[in-house]
């Protein structure tokens, strides 16, 4: 989260995917560095270690989201 | 600083404990008096900036630290070592905001060296100096927690993401033995004078008991109790292991401090031997972490996949990142704190000094 506010800050588009789990720690973070709207997407709980098959169908779904973000 | 109200101490507290504004425990209540003289304790302006603490970014005035040391149960006394180790952990290559928002259960332990060891205390180094029944070590500890609460706006579940945390993120202070070491302050080691007195902070783990008995007619003793405590210093599950670049603390008792003494050998030699024994092999990281099994070989041999099984990978490579200093009872346990090796520091060790000079005493202050 802290990444994509700094890459933001720097002019670049960013886009955060922040687990269900850390989704409040990541509004925390946006509020508290003054970036409450900084983009970001909310992935299921976890993705790590949950396998090729599971992170590629999580990848798929938000893909287009993440270039919507990107470009907007 | 905004203030709240309340009827009666015991509504405070309450209102304290909804606000998640405490570490769970009882707290002293920081009424404007006992805020505005414990600052006066301190010889700073209330208004002084000592940095800032992440993730809330809050400023930590002397004022809100003092707010914080009042909560814990500081004496006035305590309130120079509160300060330096605010301002050492607001010091950037700490990570703190990194560090606080973790799932790992790093907490600061606070290693007090030099005369405030005496004069801001007594701060214990001997029996059970991590354990209760020690003001000054569980006040300053303390203080320094409820400030990283408050003022960096650490809250579990929500913005301290610490899976499970551990004891010591209530408080985790000590004094190094300097009288009965072997070894000159560990102070010294950061450029600081032996009459001088600093804090050193690193991100630890809970305490890793170490067992060993040594035989004082066996000269190679000191070889057993190096390689026992490289044996734990390489933990397979713990972050030095599978992350590496961060410090690891070993706290020994005087005994095994003794040892060390009676082989000659000084605080570099003994970093040196445990960066040289702590070790783990390419066999047991591709078993236990494939992921992580790469990290340590040189990136033609992890590109090629051909180091051996057998190849050892050196948790540390740095020996100046193992703290070494003697603390605790006489017996049979030294202690070895892992570290969160993570941030964009690696959460290094960090030390601020700490002012005798600029204390204030008041004369028949009570809190």
């Amino acid at each position: 989260m802290r990444d994509s506010i700094f890459i933001a800050r720097l002019g670049v588009p960013a886009v955060a995917l922040v687990t269900e789990e850390f989704w409040p720690q990541g509004d925390f973070f946006a509020t508290s560095t003054g970036m409450p709207e900084v983009p970001r997407i909310k992935l299921p709980h976890p993705v790590a270690g949950t396998g090729e098959d599971k992170m590629t169908e999580v990848a798929t779904d938000i893909a287009p989201l993440i270039i919507e973000l990107l470009s907007s | 600083m905004d203030s709240l109200s309340a009827s009666s101490e015991q509504d405070a507290l309450e209102l304290l404990h909804q606000l998640g504004c405490t570490d769970g425990l009882p707290v002293v209540i920081p009424t404007a008096d006992r805020v505005a003289r414990m600052v006066l304790a301190t010889g700073h302006e209330p208004d002084l900036v000592l940095g800032v603490m992440g993730p809330l970014l809050g400023s930590a005035t002397i004022e809100k630290v003092a707010a914080a040391a009042v909560m814990a149960g500081c004496l006035p006394d305590h309130m120079p070592v509160v300060v330096a180790a605010v301002q050492a952990v607001c010091q950037p290559e700490f990570d703190l905001t990194e560090m606080q928002a973790t799932t790992h259960c790093t907490a600061p332990l606070i290693i007090v060296c030099g005369p405030a060891r005496h004069a801001c205390g007594e701060i214990a180094s001997g029996f059970g100096a991590m354990g209760p029944g020690h003001r000054a070590n569980a006040s300053i500890g303390r203080a320094l927690r409820l400030a990283m609460i408050n003022i960096g706006g650490a809250r579990p579940g929500s913005s301290d993401m610490a899976l499970h945390g551990h004891p010591g993120k209530f408080t985790y202070c000590l004094a190094e033995d300097e009288e009965h070491s072997p070894f000159p302050g560990l102070h010294t080691t950061f450029g600081y004078q032996p009459e001088d007195s600093a804090v050193i902070i690193t991100g630890a783990e809970a305490p890793h008991s170490t067992f060993f008995t040594g035989d004082r007619d066996d000269p190679a003793s000191v070889q057993s109790l190096l390689d026992v405590i490289a044996l734990v210093m390489a933990n397979p599950g713990s972050n030095n292991v599978h992350l590496r670049g961060g410090a690891i603390t070993v706290i020994m008792n005087p005994d095994h401090a003794e040892v060390i003494k009676r082989a000659g050998m000084s605080r570099q030699d003994v970093q040196a031997e445990l960066a040289k024994r702590a070790t783990i092999s390419v066999g047991t990281m591709r078993r236990i972490s494939p992921v992580f099994a790469a990290q340590g070989m040189s990136a033609e041999d992890a590109a090629r996949s051909e180091s051996s099984d057998d190849e050892l990978i050196h948790v540390l490579e740095d020996p100046n990142k193992i703290l070494v200093l003697q603390a605790g009872g006489s017996g049979l346990y030294t202690m070895v704190m892992p570290s969160w090796c993570a941030g964009p520091h690696r959460n290094a060790v960090v030390h601020a000094s700490i002012e005798l000079d600029q204390a204030c005493e008041i004369p028949g202050m009570t809190l």
